[in-house]
């Protein structure tokens, strides 16, 4: 039941993007074509929770035990970052469908501060293991969810008629404020 | 092979100047940031049990206990930090208890992530007032829309009727817990 | 041979004509989350400046020894090191104010506005010039959230710095103080600069083309309305 909630909060309640404002670089950048959408968002929550695991085992067995709780964002950060890069490593070896498919998401999902959140997030409210896992699944689903809703928001759009300084950007800002709004609903539901 | 070594004595450099400089930084900080936290649970402490001179953390409860005593070191009562969900996220609080844990002295709210300007008045007056002298026997109820007219019912906020009504289910909780471990023997 | 640019200048193109945030679009994850209020805005916007300007000074001074390999991996240990000298200090001395801003603060290593910097500019620069330009984009930024938060804090709860100064009678709108309110304001901020870049630019090209008029060289207006 828990473990139920820590999803459902994840992903729908406290949504990375539109709750936490977590991944708005690709929000907006990869936001514009369902296709690409989806592939990011799967991209992201593979990569959310191998480093939800590897973040765990880290600060829980290494940084606490040893007392270098301190050096936990540069170890974060640097683990994520390696783990990008093997991820990729491996996929490529493993399936060239997949890799072509996710491929050139990957390196960009370093730089996205949902992911280093994810890790800060779950060291800070003290999960253990399996709920850390959970949240990082939960974590991805809300954010792929938020990123093919927008997507295909923005598909429609190509067809409205914006006024000429609201086009990219602003109007994609303005949508994602309305669809936090409708995410609003999901509260009450933990 | 000269670039290899450059690389790697560059990076290990990095490495190590930077972790030394945080140890330094964290040794000078972390001491304060214990203090802070100390006062801030101290502080905390003294707000929900206004008799207390003096606190003890209760050992092996299973959760946040202190018992609260006047400068005789008479007890005047406990304080617990408790939490659960609240509507969009955990709600943490402390609240001060009689000795005989039948009456609640005052209740605050430490932490919560509740609908600013809605859920969020759970954490001011008029609400956290209506906990002063609570009775909490058999438990601690709520009413919607009216005055509470017995002497352990406090009133829901309009528009934040679950939040209201998750503080209220929290509390009794985390009451009815201690009221075991004291049946138990526990809080000797 | 690069032309030289002024020193006024590479400080002033981050406060207006590059600015990260409303120009750029970069860190607007921090931008978004901490705004409910303008102190808030201030105390993210000068964290981030102070991580900005001391990582640029640095990565600058050392910016020959370090091999182009590695030069991101050197670039984000040397970021997250100052980022959680911040976040410790913060803790110790300003214990509510680092309570407010929550993870934001070591969220500020992934702020691709720090990163981008280090990559276009403070490698390429001198110490010298790396400073004024990290001080010119952490205004720019600063700048940036203090509208937002001050915008947002107005409107949401009657506030500016804590204080009153909207009547009572103003019924506060919940919606600025919601995640929600932060996309709208950010969005419609954004159209407003291009509303009057737009009208700036047209202003512009009308002053022109009557100065051909003047000048009598019709020939060059076509070519104008051309490009």
């Amino acid at each position: 039941m828990e473990l139920f909630i820590i999803f459902i909060s994840a992903a729908l309640v406290n949504n990375f993007v539109l709750a936490y404002f977590l991944g708005i670089c690709p929000f907006v950048g990869v936001s514009n074509k369902l296709s690409s959408a989806t592939s990011m968002g799967m991209a992201t929550t593979f990569v959310m929770v191998i480093t939800a695991i590897v973040s765990w085992l880290l600060y829980n067995l290494v940084l606490v035990p040893y007392n270098l709780a301190f050096l936990q964002i540069p170890s974060f950060i640097l683990v994520i970052a390696s783990l990008v890069q093997f991820v990729e490593m491996v996929i490529k070896k493993v399936s060239q469908p997949l890799y072509r498919a996710l491929g050139i998401f990957l390196p960009l999902i370093t730089t996205n501060c949902a992911i280093l959140g994810l890790a800060l997030f779950g060291s800070m409210r003290e999960y253990n293991f399996l709920e850390n896992v959970i949240f990082g699944l939960g974590a991805g689903a809300g954010f792929t969810l938020a990123l093919v809703i927008m997507a295909g928001i923005r598909e429609e759009l190509d067809l409205a008629d914006v006024p000429k300084p609201f086009q990219g950007a602003p109007i994609t800002l303005i949508v994602a404020g309305i669809l936090a709004l409708a995410f609003m609903g999901f509260a009450g539901m933990i | 092979m000269n670039k290899v070594a450059q690389m790697i004595i560059v990076l290990t450099s990095i490495g190590i100047i930077s972790g030394g400089l945080l140890a330094i930084v964290s040794g000078w900080a972390d001491p304060l940031i214990a203090a802070n936290q100390k006062a801030e649970t101290e502080a905390a402490i003294f707000r929900v049990q206004p008799d207390g001179k003096k606190y003890q953390q209760v050992e092996n409860s299973g959760f946040e206990l202190y018992k609260v005593m006047n400068e005789n070191n008479q007890t005047t009562g406990y304080a617990l930090v408790y939490e659960g969900n609240g509507f969009s996220g955990k709600i943490r609080l402390i609240a001060g208890l009689s000795d005989d844990l039948n009456n609640i002295s005052a209740i605050e709210i430490l932490e919560q992530v509740e609908t600013p300007g809605l859920g969020t008045k759970i954490t001011e007056e008029p609400f956290t007032s209506q906990f002063k002298n609570l009775e909490t026997n058999p438990k601690i109820d709520w009413v919607k829309g009216e005055k509470p007219d017995k002497s352990n019912e406090i009133q829901t906020i309009t528009g934040a009727t679950i939040s209201s009504k998750a503080v209220v289910a929290i509390l009794n909780d985390g009451i009815s817990r201690l009221k075991k471990l004291r049946d138990n023997g526990g809080l000797k | 041979m690069k032309k030289q640019v002024t020193l006024s200048k590479e400080f002033f193109k981050g406060v207006w004509d590059n600015n990260p945030v409303l120009k750029q679009l970069l860190g607007l994850c921090p931008t978004l989350a901490v705004t409910v209020s303008a102190i808030n805005g201030l105390a993210m916007g000068l964290a981030a400046t102070f991580v900005l300007v001391m990582a640029s000074l640095l990565i600058s001074s050392i910016r020959k020894i370090i091999p182009a390999q590695v030069r991101i991996a050197s670039f984000i240990v040397i970021i997250a090191t100052f980022v959680t000298i911040v976040d410790l200090v913060m803790k110790a001395k300003f214990p509510d104010l680092s309570k407010a801003l929550g993870p934001f603060i070591p969220l500020i290593v992934v702020n691709c506005v720090i990163l981008g910097r280090q990559e276009a500019f403070a490698s390429k620069n001198n110490p010298g010039r790396a400073f004024l330009d990290a001080l010119g984009m952490g205004t720019g930024f600063t700048i940036a959230l203090l509208v937002l938060g001050g915008i947002r804090e107005i409107i949401g709860s009657r506030t500016f710095f804590g204080i009153q100064i909207m009547p009572d009678q103003f019924e506060p709108w919940l919606i600025m103080i919601l995640p929600a309110g932060a996309f709208l304001t950010l969005g419609l901020i954004l159209g407003a600069v291009n509303v009057y870049i737009d009208r700036k630019k047209r202003l512009e090209h009308e002053s022109i083309i009557a100065h051909y008029k003047r000048v009598g060289r019709e020939e060059l207006i076509e070519e104008l309305e051309v490009k």
